[in-house]
């Protein structure tokens, strides 16, 4: 292994880069050795790591899942029962929903307690809002893909409180749902922007969030 | 900053960085070996055919292949449809039953039987077979192809071997 990087670092003199990425030392009132109440300060770094196991686990969904609704239900009840380890894995990306949805609660939480969205942090406190939104979203949208029951009344529901948006609500409804009913179009979209759209926005703002971070520095307590 | 100690790191450090390491290969081992088994599962596994019913013990014919056509549910992945297949069945003259496919292992056309000239014939490419499946003449490689049969009361079933 040394030796593979020796190598690499000849060549690409990689050790300067690295060292500006990940060599950084975690600030005494940030580090759960030196103060054990610091452990809040990791929700930000666990709910990164938990998206991370979303989006592996559900590329690998992918291999079976098909969104079309004659297939949709078929192709989850074969990865849950006649695929090796689909119910593992399918169970990592169900649960790993929730798992994020509480990280990034507790994250924001945190945030709120110690202050840490105030100036000179407010635009780190909006991608922040915006990452909530597209972790949301993708619960959202992807909620609907086993395309049981649950999953279908579901997303009739959720999309009906978007059509109670005055003016603009019964266009947006339809605009979610390709169309005036939930069906094979909703299916597709859903599928799509459970996988496309939200993902290449959760790796802009995820990286945007990163980055502010690193130029800012980890705030301090009031 | 550690940037003294890199050279020659204390045993305390050492034993974290390699307990840090030896955590995160546990993890990437309960991880990597659960995607690598569900990528590849469909390849690992030997999925046994059912047995097929498909037809009575009276049905067959004396002394000559009986060609029998029976449905069944074909399974593709996901996919359930329904199939039509041929089979050819025989009994031999100690009693057991053959079961041959009938498709031809020259290029895989549908030979049949012809009861005059008592061969299995394939309308492609000339190619013919007795009526226990072995080539007589013509291009095909190697005998036809056998199912599985077995007999419950009095009933014919086979599978794919």
């Amino acid at each position: 292994m040394s030796r593979v990087y020796k190598f690499l670092d000849e060549r690409l003199n990689l050790t300067p880069l690295i060292r500006s990425i990940a060599d950084h030392e975690v600030p005494e009132h940030a580090d759960p050795s030196k103060h054990v109440s610091a452990f809040m300060y990791c929700f930000g770094g666990i709910a990164f790591f938990i998206l991370l196991l979303q989006a592996l686990t559900g590329v690998f969904l992918m291999l079976y899942y098909v969104p079309s609704p004659e297939d949709a239900y078929a192709s989850v009840n074969y990865i849950e029962n006649e695929t090796a380890f689909g119910g593992f894995i399918r169970g990592i990306h169900r649960v790993g929903t929730t798992a994020a949805v509480v990280m990034v609660s507790l994250h924001m939480l945190r945030v709120v307690l110690t202050g840490s969205y105030r100036k000179p942090r407010e635009l780190n406190w909006i991608a922040g809002i915006f990452l909530l939104l597209l972790v949301a979203g993708s619960c959202f949208t992807g909620y609907l893909l086993p395309w049981d029951q649950k999953a279908y009344w579901a997303t009739t529901v959720g999309v009906n409180m978007v059509a109670s948006i005055p003016l603009a609500g019964g266009f947006l409804a339809d605009a979610l749902r390709g169309g005036s009913e939930v069906g094979a179009l909703t299916l597709v979209r859903f599928f799509v922007i459970h996988v496309m759209f939200l993902p290449a926005f959760l790796v802009i703002f995820l990286a945007a969030h990163f980055f502010m971070v690193r130029r800012q520095g980890i705030s301090r307590p009031l | 900053m550690v940037c003294s100690e890199e050279k020659h790191p204390s045993p305390r450090r050492r034993f974290l960085a390699n307990g840090i390491k030896a955590l995160a290969g546990l993890f990437g081992l309960g991880l990597g070996i659960p995607l690598a088994g569900f990528f590849l599962s469909p390849a690992l596994k030997k999925s046994r055919a059912d047995w097929i019913e498909i037809a009575d013990l009276g049905q067959l014919r004396q002394g000559e292949p009986s060609k029998i056509t029976y449905r069944y549910v074909r399974k593709d992945g996901w996919r359930m449809s329904e199939a039509r297949r041929m089979a050819f069945v025989v009994r031999q003259d100690d009693g057991k039953l053959v079961a041959l496919t009938n498709r031809c292992t020259h290029l895989g056309c549908g030979v049949d039987w012809n009861s005059a000239t008592q061969r299995f014939t394939c309308p492609c490419h000339g190619g013919a077979f007795d009526a226990q499946g072995r080539v007589l003449e013509g291009p095909p490689p190697e005998p036809l192809a056998q199912l599985a049969v077995k007999v419950e009361a009095d009933k014919i079933f086979i599978r794919d071997a």
